[in-house]
């Protein structure tokens, strides 16, 4: 991606090569202000952005499957357990605030 | 005349695929189901219990339709852990759902689009794309095809590819290999700039094949 000035169809392919190999990140960086104007324009290129969508998703979906769901299933259930505490926290505030509201 | 029968034939062997593709709906999993019926509960407890059976019969659905967006597999996760709590937090839009894809559209509007949009929004202040269109390549509206399953979407692009000539579908084949441009362009005995094209010509004649595809086939999403 050392170029600097690259055409849409090399656009496409960089942006194509970044998805597959799970740095986007870096392909975002590396536009110019030139590019990221042909990008906009192009109408192709995000015609073109959805198959290559697909051509991710069925070339390389199947290698996401984790073995160990479990583990996840946990990492989820802590996420709502830090939700509730957050939720019971703020509820807690709020009521302290208004009791002293009420004593002044 | 026999022509006239044959196209007849035709058009009503195109119906009855048409018939089949539409009934051929994924039916939801009776497990999938009963987890989505107490994940709408208003009790936030019994929600939190049904995130078990509901995690394990969707992880696989949404994490490989994440992937197609982000192409890496920590944030995929990352992206997951939080569209999960999202919905056992605000499950309203996942009511009366009737079959996987109407799931998984309800989850990828409601739920998915939002946390993909923040994944690199911090990124934007460096960036000389739009905001807009940064939202556009990580969290599109949905395109063609976009909710169909892995395996159908693997015979549908199968499909395709046969219809393309054999260069064409020889670089789209190595590039799903996961080979480099520069190896794909050694094995077509040519230069990268001229492979990159070729892929470029290649993937817009899959999107016309796709879009008469879903015109036939009747698939709206």
């Amino acid at each position: 991606m050392s170029n600097t000035n690259r055409e849409i169809q090399e656009l496409l392919a960089d942006y194509a090569g970044a998805l597959r190999d799970g740095c986007l990140p870096s392909f975002l960086k590396s536009l110019t202000r030139e590019e990221a104007k042909r990008v906009h324009e192009s109408r192709d290129f995000w015609e073109a952005t959805e198959v290559v969508r697909l051509m991710n998703g069925a070339g390389f979906g199947d290698r996401m499957v984790t073995p160990d769901v479990g583990l996840f299933i946990s990492r989820v259930d802590a996420g709502i357990a830090s939700r509730l505490k957050k939720a019971g926290a703020s509820t807690r505030s709020r009521t302290r605030n208004r009791n002293r509201v009420s004593l002044q | 005349m026999a022509r006239a029968c044959g196209r007849r034939a035709c058009a009503a062997a195109r119906a009855k695929d048409n018939e089949n593709w539409r009934t051929k709906q994924p039916v939801m999993d009776k497990r999938l189901r009963n987890a989505l019926k107490q994940l709408t509960a208003p009790d936030a407890d019994l929600r939190r219990r049904a995130m078990e059976p509901f995690v394990r019969a969707t992880f696989a659905i949404f994490i490989r339709h994440l992937h197609r967006y982000l192409g890496n597999e920590v944030e995929c996760e990352d992206v997951l852990e939080d569209v999960y709590a999202d919905i056992w937090e605000k499950p309203d839009h996942l009511r009366d759902i009737e079959n996987e894809k109407q799931l998984l559209r309800q989850v990828y509007l409601y739920y998915m689009r939002k946390r993909l949009r923040e994944v690199y929004r911090r990124m934007n202040r460096n960036l000389y794309l739009s905001q807009n269109d940064l939202q556009n390549l990580v969290a599109p509206d949905l395109g063609l095809c976009e909710l169909t399953s892995q395996a159908e979407l693997k015979q549908i692009l199968h499909k395709m590819l046969g219809k393309l000539k054999a260069r064409e579908r020889k670089a789209i084949e190595l590039w799903m290999q996961g080979m480099s441009n520069r190896a794909i362009a050694s094995q077509l005995g040519t230069t990268v700039g001229a492979v990159k094209m070729l892929e470029f010509r290649t993937i817009l004649k899959l999107r016309q094949m796709l879009k008469d595809y879903s015109r036939e086939y009747g698939e709206e999403d």
